[in-house]
């Protein structure tokens, strides 16, 4: 696909003398749903309080508590206050002049599929529209409404996290322009829930605003999906359940970047050194990045997905009041592949840019110890890898390659640098971490050496995480297969299995996907001739395509080797231990390992994520049992079930030869 | 106990009616359509009017009718369909009757026909593919011979005749099925005889004391209530075919009439019923007013839709004629707070004996119907005072109108008006003029005209109705609405009406009656484009608690959701009362289920 798919939504605003004038635009925006007399930030919350659930609610706890009902009104309206959206054109217009400045500034280009988003347009003003983005970082919230104010759509409704809220100025702000605010926290104020839950379900139910929200639940940190979380999705959807409302419709929506704003942030994150608290003077620290340059935001719209054809379930909510009724248990089990779906089709929007893909190549050229790459070499194996994406479906933002090339390494020039020969390495030993405070640090206290040596690494790995979906599940084919020898199809998709499953978190994939993703990949290996069928068809094997080969391979090596060593941690600690001592044992194995730096072992094995997905997915498959004690998460190891993981895991390590003749396993052992 | 024991009493009894609708029905009615031959809606030099004197619309140029047929529903008034003629003799096989059963049947001296024409109009009801099939095709299975019994007797005579002799009958009563209850199962190979039940129409007694009269069941609602009327009384069971529909079918069918708050529907009505089956007759042994007697096997013959038996006589309670009849209407912004004022009226039960609420769109049909200068002037007209008063805030294309009708005591009739008017106001209600209320009443029996007209001019439309709980009410019409707006897009119809009225309030909740049409110049076979349309509306319908029909029946158009609306169990029941009653599927309806008709239940 071209770039002309995508329009410049900075173009007009770049040959504009003034760009007041856009900004104070007579607007029409479309709503999601057309209600007369339209509801209003204010009636959305006196329709919470009139509704039958919170006053019998309001009732109760009277009741209950002797109180009187005045007085939980009250608070009720102070809740509605904190969570409630609310809309000024005023702020928004403002914002969005501000914005204008900003990209112009530190943007190349924000790109959005104008065809997506007209479809979507064109489809809108008769049942909920819920946009739902990937979310990489803070920006996404912003950028998402700038985008909306572009097209003419109404700026959703978009659920924030508190912490925004903390942020003195920054919180009014983003509510004025139609955030809510959604506390995290896990506590049990019954009246806070149930005044936020039917606040949400006034929104979908009664609401004629667009809803945004992110499925995620987090920004991702690692730059690639994470699992759904289940909370809001459950809230938004009840009101399709109960039938209060016809259809809903979701559109995926991917956004990405060149350079994440919190690039850096998200890399230290990642090894353990926590993030500042949300503030606004951090926010204006932040400020500085306007001397920076960020490159293109890119927006792609995916297609709507109908709740209603998705499930065609039948209600089951036919007795008793409907205000009473809850998504029943059944119909939550239809929840997840919903979830699983909108997370696949944002994959399906990832929009490659070449920036992707150089990381990619220099990240495994620097695994297999080539430390440089040349421009030339570069030129070339981006172009295979461009023709191989294309192939697989994938949406490629075009560009001349040489220019792509020198593009982003202007936008990463904190990152990558190019010598006078065209040699293209990271940018190594600029970082310094200065003085840590031990207690503050989520794992290992890891030196400041690994540290400023790991940044780098990792920073490079963040920009190839987000098209590693695409190539994973041929990975750990190609893994399997280089590891046992040839294999009978059958046999080689019960290995495939078990290792999906161990990275069903760290891939984002369902259970019940696994035969086809499996099919896919053997078809698309056999085609690029990484694997072929041998004696009569029926065995499989690695095959000529030793480029191609060594790349699935190591895309795939941090984590594999990372999961190794949470095994080997979990085989010599106590069998009740707690998170932390989990990930500091694993973290200083590995620490250990890279010190020696004998072998070459990628630093993004350190990262805390994947060593939470890695926790997570021991867990789901009762490999341990995870329990929450004083607050903090304990494990609780099946100390027979993590030997056989780890035996499994022990098989495919040595995989690793192909990209260089070194005993990854032997060096490890030696360091536990 | 029927007759001989009241005939001293009652003199001039069985009172021998003399009904509008002729035995051989055709010559009054239209063969290929609804209700009468001489009314109906024309085009003609560039102007629509409806015909003929029977109703107060006739006669009378109808301007605004144009404009919406042609905008809203995108007709071209230059292109008629050609509809066939009457079928001849020749369009159909030959009865499918053996000679000697023929012969059999003739000895039983009951009345009789085999032309075609009476056959035909007696192999189907007023669905929408029974009427497009009249006008455009064939059935592909018509019933094989008719016939007239007279009395009890004469059913009871021919049910033991097709019993023996290996026969279907399909039992016959006014004609105005919606639910393709009364049409030949197409692969049914034994001989179908109809049982027109239109010559017992005799009122047999009268009770004055009791209030209660024993009617045969082939009286039709005109000729029941004009009869009583002359005697001081009402039955007030006024569905809206009570022009055209019977007793007998009002019973199989469990009717609901327009007054129901007042009189009550059917079940309420009926005291004792009558139905012959081939293993017997199934009745009770008084006309006491309520008994506890285990379960009550009049709802075995309610709603049986004729596939257990014939229903032939029928004890109902009558009442002395109301003093004061009065219409009225209430305008209210939007639908949602018609329906908020209909529960509240409900939840204080103090219905009048009717209250409807049309939506927006009905309300402007209803508008567009009238005959006046210009569409802005129709909206003030009758309702113009208050229009300039208080309207204001009133956005036209939201507004609700809600029809009342009142009837009682004049007193009585005063304190409830002023009841229903402050309910009204409470919701924003504003009174809109005796007027409207009434034309709204007389539009209920001219719109069933106006299809005709629409399927001259490439449109198909059908009713569908519910019944719903309260609080789903809102939900359930937005939803339906939402629904078949977008599944019309996807079916390629480009212009389509979608709308609804609230018709009867209950305690724990109400009846929505959906009316769906659409153009289909582009479409190729529109009546099942309809159906599934009609299908979908219907599951989700479902999906939102509402049920599978408040007073149209199952029939065969809604066999898909009866085992689920009645359990397994329920459907299991069904089918061992059919075996008990009627082993050899002589009723062999396939109405709810499908009874084999080939081997033996």
């Amino acid at each position: 696909m071209s770039a002309k798919k995508f329009e410049d939504l900075l173009e007009p605003r770049r040959r504009e003398l003034s760009n007041y004038f856009y900004i104070n635009r007579a607007l029409n925006p479309q709503v999601a749903v057309q209600i007369s007399p339209r509801p209003s930030p204010q009636s959305h919350q006196e329709a919470v309080l009139n509704s039958k659930k919170i006053s019998e609610l309001v009732t109760e706890i009277s009741q209950k508590q002797n109180v009187k009902r005045e007085e939980i009104v009250k608070q009720l309206r102070l809740i509605l206050e904190e969570i409630g959206y609310k809309k000024n054109l005023q702020v928004i217009r403002y914002l969005g002049y501000l914005l204008t400045k900003i990209f112009l500034k530190v943007s190349t280009g924000v790109y959005v599929n104008h065809q997506g988003i007209s479809q979507i347009k064109s489809q809108m003003g008769k049942c909920p529209v819920v946009f739902v983005p990937t979310h990489r970082s803070y920006a996404d919230f912003i950028v998402f409404s700038y985008v909306m104010f572009a097209y003419d759509i109404e700026i959703p409704a978009i659920a924030a996290g508190m912490d925004f809220q903390g942020m003195m100025g920054m919180g009014e702000m983003l509510r004025n322009t139609g955030a809510f605010f959604m506390r995290r926290s896990y506590n049990d104020d019954s009246l806070y829930w149930s005044a936020f839950k039917e606040y949400v379900n006034q929104l979908v139910s009664k609401g004629d605003l667009p809803l945004e929200f992110f499925i995620e639940g987090t920004r991702s940190r690692s730059n690639k999906s994470i699992v759904p979380k289940y909370g809001l999705f459950n809230m938004i959807l009840k009101s399709f359940f109960l039938s209060q409302v016809p259809d809903i419709l979701f559109v995926p929506v991917n956004v990405s970047y060149d350079r994440i704003l919190e690039e850096s942030l998200f890399a230290f994150e990642l090894l353990g050194i926590p993030k500042p608290k949300e503030s606004t003077s951090g926010f204006f620290k932040s400020l500085t990045i306007l001397k920076e340059s960020f490159g293109n935001i890119y927006f792609n719209f995916g297609e709507p997905i109908s709740t209603r054809s998705f499930f065609q379930h039948k209600s089951q909510h036919s007795f008793g009041s409907i205000h009473l009724h809850e998504t029943s248990e059944e119909e939550k089990k239809l929840i997840p592949p919903l979830a699983y779906e909108i997370i696949r089709r944002q994959q399906l929007c990832t929009v490659v840019t070449y920036t992707n893909l150089i990381s990619l190549i220099l990240s495994k050229n620097l695994t297999r110890g080539q430390q440089y790459t040349g421009f030339e070499q570069l030129g070339v194996e981006i172009g295979m890898w461009k023709q191989i994406l294309q192939s697989w479906g994938a949406t490629i933002f075009e560009k001349d390659v040489g220019e792509a090339i020198r593009e982003c390494l202007k936008v990463q020039q904190k990152l990558l640098h190019c010598d006078e020969n065209g040699n293209i390495g990271l940018v190594t030993n600029k970082i310094s971490v200065g003085k840590l405070n031990p207690s503050k640090l989520k794992a290992h206290v890891l030196s400041e050496d690994t540290i400023s040596y790991s940044v780098p690494f990792i920073m490079l790995q963040l920009y190839a995480n987000p098209i590693l979906h695409y190539f994973v599940d041929a990975a750990l084919i190609v893994i399997v297969l280089r590891s046992f020898g040839k294999m009978i199809k059958d046999e080689l998709f019960k290995h495939y299995c078990t290792l999906r499953a161990i990275f069903s978190y760290e891939f984002v994939l369902l259970e019940s996907w696994f035969k086809m993703r499996f099919e896919d990949a053997l078809l698309k290996l056999k085609q690029e001739k990484i694997i072929s069928l041998h004696q009569n068809g029926l065995y499989y094997d690695v095959f000529e395509n030793k480029y191609f080969e060594e790349v699935l391979i190591s895309s795939v090596q941090p984590f594999l080797l990372s999961y190794y060593v949470v095994t080997v941690v979990l085989e010599t600690v106590s069998e009740m231990v707690d998170e932390k001592t989990i990930l500091v044992n694993v973290q200083s194995v590995l620490e250990n390992a890279l010190r020696e730096n004998k072998i070459f072992i990628h630093p993004y094995c350190l990262t805390l994520d994947t060593l939470g997905n890695c926790l997570m997915s021991l867990a789901k498959n009762n490999i341990v049992k995870k329990t929450r004690r004083n607050n903090i998460n304990v494990y609780d190891v099946n100390r027979e079930a993590v030997r056989k993981l780890k035996a499994n895991l022990e098989i495919y390590i040595p995989a690793f030869h192909v990209i260089k003749s070194f005993d990854m396993f032997l060096h490890l052992k030696s360091k536990i | 106990m029927t007759t001989s024991a009241n005939k001293d009493k009652n003199i001039g009894f069985p009172l021998n009616i003399k009904s509008t609708i002729p035995k051989h029905r055709q010559e009054l009615l239209k063969w290929n359509g609804w209700g009468y031959k001489d009314s109906q809606f024309v085009y003609q030099d560039g102007k629509v009017h409806f015909t003929g004197k029977r109703y107060p619309i006739g006669e009378q140029p109808l301007p605004h009718l144009i404009g919406y047929v042609t905008e809203t529903m995108g007709v071209d008034l230059n292109i008629q369909s050609i509809e066939r003629d009457p079928p001849k003799e020749f369009d159909y096989p030959e009865p499918n009757i053996p000679q000697n059963v023929f012969e059999l049947l003739k000895s039983l001296e009951i009345p009789y026909s085999v032309k075609i024409m009476d056959r035909v109009t007696r192999a189907h009801g007023q669905t929408l593919n029974d009427v497009f099939i009249l006008k455009n095709g064939q059935f592909k299975r018509i019933p094989d011979v008719v016939v007239w019994p007279e009395s009890h007797d004469d059913v009871v005579k021919l049910v033991k005749f097709g019993n023996e002799n290996n026969l279907v009958i399909i039992p016959y009563g006014g004609g105005t099925s919606v639910s393709g209850a009364v049409e030949c199962p197409q692969d049914e190979d034994r001989p179908i005889i109809s049982l027109d039940t239109s010559q017992m129409n005799r009122i047999l007694w009268l009770d004055k004391e009791n209030l209660v009269a024993c009617c045969e069941s082939g009286i039709i609602g005109q000729d029941l209530e004009r009869e009583l009327s002359k005697l001081g009384f009402t039955t007030g069971h006024e569905p809206d075919s009570y022009e055209f529909s019977s007793l007998g079918g009002w019973v199989a069918t469990r009717a609901s009439g327009m007054k129901k708050n007042t009189y009550g529907n059917i079940e309420d009505i009926v005291v004792h019923v009558k139905m012959v089956t081939p293993r017997g007759v199934l009745q009770k042994n008084c006309q006491a007013p309520r008994m506890s007697c285990g379960p009550d096997f009049n709802h075995v013959i309610m709603g049986s839709e004729g596939s257990l038996g014939v229903i032939t006589e029928v004890i109902i309670k009558i009442r002395p004629l109301p003093a004061c009849r009065k219409y009225g209407s209430l305008v209210f912004p939007d639908f949602e707070s018609g329906i908020k004022c209909m529960r509240e009226v409900a939840k204080q039960r103090c219905q009048p004996a009717s209250i409807r609420l049309m939506d927006n769109d009905q309300f402007k049909l209803g508008m567009i119907l009238k005959p006046a200068a210009s569409y802005f002037g129709i909206i003030l007209d009758g309702i113009k005072h208050f229009y300039i008063t208080t309207i204001k805030g009133f956005n036209i294309d939201k507004m609700c109108v809600m029809t009342l009708l009142f009837e009682g005591q004049e007193k009585d009739v005063k304190i409830s008006e002023q009841k229903i008017y402050s309910i009204g106001e409470m919701f924003g209600g504003v009174p809109a003029g005796e007027k409207n209320g009434e034309r709204g009443y007389m539009l209920t029996f001219v719109i069933a005209y106006i299809r005709d007209l629409g399927l001259k001019y490439q449109i198909v439309a059908e009713s569908f109705e519910t019944s719903v709980p309260w609080d789903r009410a809102v939900t359930l019409v937005q939803n339906v609405k939402y629904l078949i707006s977008r599944d019309c897009k996807n079916f390629g119809i480009t212009h389509f009406v979608i709308n609804s009225r609230v018709t009867q309030t209950y305690d724990a909740g109400c009846v929505i009656y959906f009316y769906l049409g659409f153009n289909y110049s582009n479409i190729s076979d529109p009546v099942s484009v309809h159906h599934q349309l009609e299908e979908k509306a219907r599951d989700e319908i479902i999906a939102c608690g509402g049920s599978i029909s408040h007073h149209h029946g199952v029939g065969k158009l809604r066999t898909k959701w009866y085992t689920d609306t009645v359990s397994r169990v329920g459907a299991d029941l069904l089918v061992a009362t059919k075996k008990e009653l009627d082993p050899n599927n002589v009723f062999a309806t396939n109405n709810f289920l499908t009874f084999s008709t080939k081997s033996k239940l």
